[in-house]
C-alpha cells in the first residue's frame, strides 16, 4: 500500500478523500461489496485486512486517517467543504422518503442515530432541526469525536440536553433497543458504507437499531467507470492531488447491489434513491440517473409491525 | 463597582441601601457582585441593530415565514420607534422612497403593506428625464413604445439580452413605474405589524454601548459564545447573538465589530429635500409622473404625492444647498421653478447672487426669454406653487459599497452594506431586496438544519445581493459622473445617449426594469 502523505490528503475534498482512502485493497483482489460471504473484506472499514479487532467494523488505518481531518472539519474552506455542501441535500432526502410512507402523527419528533458522524456535520444540522426529538452519533475515531464536542459546544441550542450525543465507540458498542419501539426513526450513514469490508453483515445488524417503520438512509458513491476516472484516474495520476493509492475503488457499491440486497431482507421495503453530481462553483446538484454512475443518496425503509 | 458608578439611578440605589441595616446590606451586596459574576449573556437567535425600513422588513419578513417564524429575535434602535403616523391628508413628511413593483411584492407578502396608511400613497405610471444642458430626454412612458432599430436587431438574435429584456419590459405590470411612500408611513406599518404579531423583543431608545465577542468558555465542558458576538446595552444587558444583522445605517457599528472594510467616495453634493405643493390638484385614480432633469450641479426630480403634493429630492453642491436652506418660502420655491425651467447658467447666477437679486423677479423675465421647449420641459410639467413649512432638508451624497455582506455570525443589510447616490431613488429597495434575500437564505438554513450564524447559511445571502448591488451602485455613479459634466463631447454624447435610448423600445424597457426592480 502507497504510503498516504497527510498535506496534500488533507487538501482533498472530502468525497475523494475518503474515495482516495480505500484505494489500496482494489490491487489485492476484487469481489463485489454486497456479492456473497466469501468477500475478502472483514466486517471493518479497514484498508489493511489484518488488524480488524473481532465484532467491529473499525479499521485502524481508516481512524488514524480521521485523525488528520480532524482539525480543518470546520473550516469553511477547508477539505471537508464539499460535504458541508452536500449536507444540504440530506435532509430534503430524508423528507423524501419520509413522504412515501404513511405520515408519522403530527408532533412526532423523530429519533436520529447517526453511524460514522465524524466532526458532527450531519448530527448537528439534524439536532437543530424542530421535528428532531434526538439526535445520538458515533464514531471510532477519538480525534473528530473530540472535534464534533467541541463544536457543539459553540451552539447553545446543541448544548441543550439529550438533544445531541456523541459516542466515541464503534457501532457495535452501542446498546440494541430493549423493545422494537425504542429503536430509532432514522438511522444514518453518510460516506461510511464505502469504508466498510463486509457491508451485508454490517448494514444488518444496524437495522436492529430502526424501530419498525423507521428509515435506514446513506449515501455514498457508485462502483463506475466515471468513479474510477474521476477519483483515481484525474485525482491520483493526472492532478495528483492525493498519494497514488488511497482510493478503494472496488469497495464503491452499486445502487442495484444496495437494492437487490435490501429486497431480499424481509423486514425491509421502499427503496428510495437519488444521485448528486458536484458542480465547481455551484456546489452539488442533484441529477436523474446519476446514481448509477456517481454519488447517490439511499433510503430503505423498516417494514411496520403490522404489515 | 455599584457604588463606585456615577450614574444617578446607581447613587439613589447606593443611598438607598446604605440607610439599611449593616447585616442586610451585607447580604444584598453579596448577591449583587454574584449576579455580577454569574451574569451570562442572553442568548438570541437573531438581533437586528437598527430599526429603519431594511430592519424592521427583515425581523418582519422572518416571523411571517414558516420555517423562521420560532426564531428567537430582538430589533434595537437607539431611536424612539414609534407606530404614529400623520393622520390622513395632512403635511407630508420630506422623507419619501419610489417603492419599485418588486420592493411592492415583498412588502405585501409579509402583510405589512396592509398596515400602510394608503392615501398617503401614490403610484406613477411615467417618468420624464431630462438633460438641463442639451435638453434632450428620455420619457419612461410604459404606454408608448417606438420600435426602433434594436428592436428589430433584437427579433433577429434569440435570447439576446435586449430580446429578454423587451420581454422583460413588455410583460411587467404595465401601469405602474413605482409608488411614493413616506418612509415613516412604511415604518409605522412594520412596526404595527411586529407588535400585532408580538413573538420579537422590541428594544427601542436605547442604544447598542459596545459589541464584543463572547467570554471564553468556564472550562473544557461549558458553552463556548467566545466567536459570538454579544452587544452591551444599557443597564449592562447583554444579548448573544448567532446572527448579528446590521441594518444600523451608514456608518454601520455592526460593520465596524466584523471590521468589513466599506470603499466609496462623498460626491462634494447635497441632497435637498422639500415637501411642495402644485398649482394643480390631481385625483386619486389619475395617471402621474415623476419628473428629473439632470443639471450640472446634480439631478432635480420631484415626485408626485398624493393631491396637489410633490416631493423634492434636489442633488447640488453643498454651498447651493446651504444657500437653498436660507432662503424665503417664496424665493425657494422661485429657485425650484427656475431650476426645472431656465438654463444651467441662470440657476447658478441665481443661487450666487440670491442676496442681491430676488428669484420671484429673476425667474419673471429670464422665464419670458427662455426657449423651454428647447430645454426639453414638457407643456404638462406642473408649477411649484408652494413649499410646505420646516420641510426643506439637506443630508450629504455619499456612495460607498461593503466588501462584503457577511462575516462569521454578521450580515450588513441596507445603508450598511452600500450607500447609493438618491438619483435613481434605489436606496430603500436596494435594503428591502436585502431583507428578502436574506430571510430567503436564513429559511433555507432552518429546513437544512445549519447553524443561520454560518458561512453555510449566509453565503447565498452574499452571492445573490453583492453583485447586483454593485451593479446598481455603479450604473447610478456613472450616470452621476456623466450628468456632472456642463459642456462640450460629453454632452453632445450623452444627448445623443439619452435620444437613442428613446428610440430603442428593449433598452428602455431594460432601464425601466432596472429602475423599476422588475425580477
Amino acid at each position: 500500500m502507497a504510503p498516504v502523505r497527510p498535506q496534500s490528503f488533507l487538501s482533498l475534498p472530502a468525497p475523494l478523500r475518503r474515495a482516495v482512502a480505500s484505494y489500496s485493497l482494489a490491487r489485492a483482489a476484487y469481489a463485489p461489496p454486497l456479492a456473497n460471504s466469501t468477500s475478502i473484506r472483514a466486517h471493518s472499514t479497514e484498508s489493511s485486512p489484518h488488524n480488524g479487532h473481532a465484532g467491529s467494523s473499525v479499521n485502524e488505518t481508516e481512524v488514524s486517517h480521521f485523525n488528520t481531518l480532524a482539525s480543518s472539519w470546520w473550516d469553511p474552506h477547508g477539505s471537508s467543504r464539499l460535504l458541508h455542501l452536500m449536507n444540504q441535500h440530506r435532509h430534503p432526502f430524508i423528507n423524501r422518503c419520509l413522504s412515501t410512507a404513511p405520515p408519522l402523527p403530527p408532533n412526532h419528533k423523530r429519533k436520529y442515530l447517526d453511524i460514522g458522524c465524524g466532526g458532527g456535520i450531519f448530527a448537528e444540522s439534524a439536532a437543530r432541526l424542530a421535528t428532531t426529538q434526538s439526535v445520538t452519533a458515533v464514531d471510532p475515531t477519538p480525534e473528530v469525536i473530540a472535534v464534533a464536542k467541541r463544536h457543539q459546544r459553540t451552539d447553545p441550542l446543541l448544548m441543550e440536553p439529550g438533544r445531541l450525543t456523541y459516542h466515541n465507540i464503534p457501532i457495535e458498542a452501542l446498546p440494541l433497543p430493549t423493545t422494537p419501539a425504542d429503536g430509532f426513526d432514522i438511522v444514518s450513514l453518510f460516506e461510511v458504507i464505502e469504508h466498510i469490508q463486509q457491508p451485508a453483515p454490517f448494514l444488518r445488524s444496524i437495522l436492529q437499531h430502526l424501530k419498525p417503520g423507521g428509515w435506514l438512509i446513506g449515501s455514498t458513491i457508485a462502483r463506475t467507470g466515471t468513479s474510477w476516472f474521476t477519483t483515481k484516474f484525474m485525482a491520483e495520476e493526472v492532478l495528483q492531488m492525493v498519494p497514488r493509492g488511497t482510493h478503494e475503488w472496488s469497495q464503491y457499491i452499486q445502487p442495484h447491489e444496495l437494492k437487490s440486497w435490501a429486497a431480499k431482507q424481509p423486514d425491509l421495503e421502499g427503496w428510495q434513491t437519488m444521485g448528486v453530481v458536484y458542480v465547481p462553483g455551484f456546489g452539488w446538484k442533484e441529477v436523474d440517473g446519476s446514481e448509477s454512475w456517481g454519488n447517490y443518496f439511499f433510503g430503505v425503509r423498516k417494514k411496520s409491525l403490522e404489515e | 463597582m455599584v457604588l463606585a458608578s456615577t450614574h444617578p439611578s446607581s447613587l439613589r440605589a447606593a443611598r438607598r441601601l446604605l440607610e439599611l441595616p449593616p447585616a442586610v446590606r451585607r447580604s444584598f451586596w453579596s448577591t449583587a457582585s454574584a449576579a455580577a459574576i454569574e451574569r451570562k449573556p442572553e442568548i438570541f437567535d437573531l438581533v437586528c441593530v437598527g430599526g429603519g425600513p431594511a430592519g424592521l422588513s427583515l425581523v418582519s419578513a422572518l416571523r411571517s415565514d414558516p420555517a423562521t417564524k420560532g426564531l428567537k429575535i430582538a430589533l434595537v434602535d437607539g431611536q424612539d420607534l414609534t407606530t404614529s403616523r400623520t393622520p390622513g391628508n395632512e403635511g407630508f413628511s420630506n422623507r419619501c422612497s419610489s417603492l419599485t413593483p418588486a420592493s411592492l411584492h415583498f412588502l405585501k407578502e409579509i402583510g405589512a403593506w396592509n398596515n400602510v396608511n394608503n392615501i398617503r400613497t401614490q403610484p406613477y405610471h411615467g417618468m420624464e428625464v431630462w438633460d438641463g444642458v442639451s435638453g434632450s430626454k428620455i420619457s419612461f412612458d410604459p404606454v408608448d413604445q417606438t420600435p426602433g432599430l434594436l428592436d428589430s436587431l433584437a427579433e433577429l438574435v434569440p435570447g439576446s439580452r435586449f430580446a429578454a429584456s423587451k420581454r422583460k419590459y413588455e410583460t411587467g405590470d404595465p401601469t405602474t413605474v413605482a409608488t411614493i411612500c413616506e418612509n415613516g408611513n412604511l415604518t409605522a406599518a412594520l412596526l404595527q405589524q411586529l407588535k400585532e404579531s408580538g413573538g420579537v423583543e422590541i428594544l427601542d431608545k436605547t442604544k447598542v454601548e459596545s459589541i464584543n465577542l463572547g467570554p471564553e468558555p468556564e472550562n473544557e465542558e461549558a458553552l463556548d459564545l467566545s466567536q459570538w458576538p454579544v452587544l452591551t446595552l444599557p443597564n449592562n444587558r447583554q444579548l448573544a447573538a448567532r446572527l448579528l444583522v446590521g441594518a444600523d445605517g451608514a456608518n454601520s457599528p455592526v460593520r465596524q465589530f466584523a471590521d468589513i472594510p466599506s470603499h466609496g467616495w462623498d460626491y462634494g453634493q447635497n441632497g435637498v429635500v422639500a415637501t411642495l405643493q402644485l398649482d394643480r390638484s390631481f385625483t386619486a385614480d389619475e395617471i402621474r409622473t415623476a419628473y428629473q432633469r439632470f443639471l450640472p450641479t446634480g439631478p432635480i426630480a420631484l415626485l408626485p404625492l398624493p393631491g396637489n403634493r410633490a416631493s423634492l429630492v434636489w442633488s447640488t453642491t453643498a454651498p447651493f444647498a446651504t444657500k437653498l436652506k436660507q432662503l424665503s418660502p417664496p424665493d425657494f420655491i422661485a429657485m425650484v421653478n427656475a431650476a426645472f425651467r431656465l438654463l444651467p447658467i441662470d440657476i447658478d447666477f441665481m443661487l450666487t447672487h440670491h442676496e442681491s437679486v430676488s428669484p420671484a423677479s429673476e425667474l419673471a423675465w429670464r422665464e419670458t426669454s427662455t426657449n423651454s421647449k428647447s430645454l426639453g420641459l414638457l407643456n404638462t410639467f406642473p408649477r411649484v406653487a408652494e413649499v410646505q413649512e420646516g420641510s426643506v432638508a439637506s443630508f450629504p451624497l455619499r456612495m460607498r459599497h461593503a466588501d462584503t455582506y457577511t462575516g462569521h455570525r454578521v450580515a450588513l443589510i441596507g445603508d450598511a452594506a452600500h450607500t447609493v447616490h438618491p438619483l435613481a431613488g434605489q436606496g430603500l429597495n436596494l435594503g428591502l431586496a436585502d431583507s428578502e434575500s436574506l430571510v430567503k437564505s436564513i429559511a433555507y438554513g432552518m429546513e437544512t438544519g445549519m447553524d443561520i450564524g454560518s458561512c453555510w447559511c449566509l453565503d447565498g445571502y452574499n452571492a445573490d445581493r453583492w453583485a447586483k448591488n454593485n451593479a446598481m451602485l455603479g450604473v447610478v455613479d456613472k450616470l452621476q459622473k456623466l450628468y456632472s459634466v456642463g459642456s462640450g463631447p460629453v454632452v453632445w454624447g450623452r444627448s445623443l445617449g439619452l435620444d437613442l435610448v428613446n428610440k430603442m423600445g428593449p433598452l428602455k424597457g431594460a432601464l425601466m426594469g432596472a429602475a423599476a426592480g422588475t425580477k
